[in-house]
């Protein structure tokens, strides 16, 4: 049961990234400080498919977070949590095209394993 | 230039958010500790703390910005860059709510300061444009 809700933490917490990512891009580069143009900007992110998804996405993580620390661990279960980061670049990889060239993979693995041991006790 | 300034931003304003948290919620813990401790109660009290507002302020300032830097980043850099995030909280931890940190942990923020470093020199979007390596992203 407890594989099961960190299995599910991890998944939505990636395919919220993802999500966030796809509508970001779609609505495109945030390049002005304008308060009028924010504004605008904020009702078409708001109005976004993709990003609402995330959002839900990022919500299922959160209280799925909740569940799991309520029955196991912090120490056990922030370090499995941060396979998120490798599951996220797969999805940044295979679903939004990026480039992940080899330099960034060593990049993403080191952090991965320094969260997972800064969680540790 | 823009994204190093939004995700220092980002990351600054999550350390220091989720310092506010964990101070506003251990202050709540310890005034409740003998009194009412109904779910609804503590609700009521979380709302009632500037504290804890302020970090949750801090903490919808950070998703704002991570959400903005998407907007142009590759998520795969915008991500691994955010985790330098760990190693200020551990500082702010360290310095500010008197935490004791283990040398396993300062190993991990090293490891993560490391990682980071990599990803930083992978070469973010806008690098990779302009040397004309990078594939779009389908819009």
């Amino acid at each position: 049961m407890t594989f099961l809700m960190l299995l599910t933490n991890i998944l939505s917490t990636s395919a919220g990234d993802v999500f966030i990512t796809r509508g970001m891009k779609q609505v495109g580069e945030i390049s002005t400080l304008r308060l009028r143009t924010l504004l605008g900007i904020a009702v078409r992110v708001l109005s976004n498919v993709n990003f609402l998804a995330g959002v839900l996405c990022m919500a299922v993580s959160f209280f799925s977070f909740l569940t799991v620390l309520s029955w196991a661990d912090m120490s056990f279960v922030v370090p499995i949590t941060s396979l998120a980061y490798v599951v996220s670049s797969f999805g940044a990889k295979f679903i939004l095209k990026e480039r992940v060239n080899p330099l960034r993979w060593a990049g993403t693995l080191l952090v991965c394993v320094g969260a997972a041991l800064v969680s540790l006790p | 230039m823009k994204t190093a300034i939004v995700l220092v931003i980002a990351v600054l304003a999550q350390a220091a958010g989720n310092t506010y948290l964990s101070k506003g919620m251990k202050e709540l813990a310890a005034s409740t500790a003998h009194g009412d401790q109904s779910l609804l109660w503590m609700g009521l009290q979380v709302l009632g703390s500037p504290v804890i507002c302020f970090g949750t302020l801090l903490l919808i300032v950070f998703f704002l910005l991570f959400s903005a830097a998407l907007s142009w980043e590759d998520l795969s850099f915008v991500l691994p860059a955010t985790s330098l995030g760990y190693v200020l909280n551990l500082a702010f931890a360290h310095h500010f709510l008197n935490e004791a940190v283990s040398p396993t942990r300062w190993f991990g923020t090293a490891l993560i300061s490391l990682g980071v470093l990599l990803v930083a020199k992978s070469g973010s979007r806008s690098v990779q444009e302009a040397l004309g390596t990078t594939s779009r992203v389908g819009q």
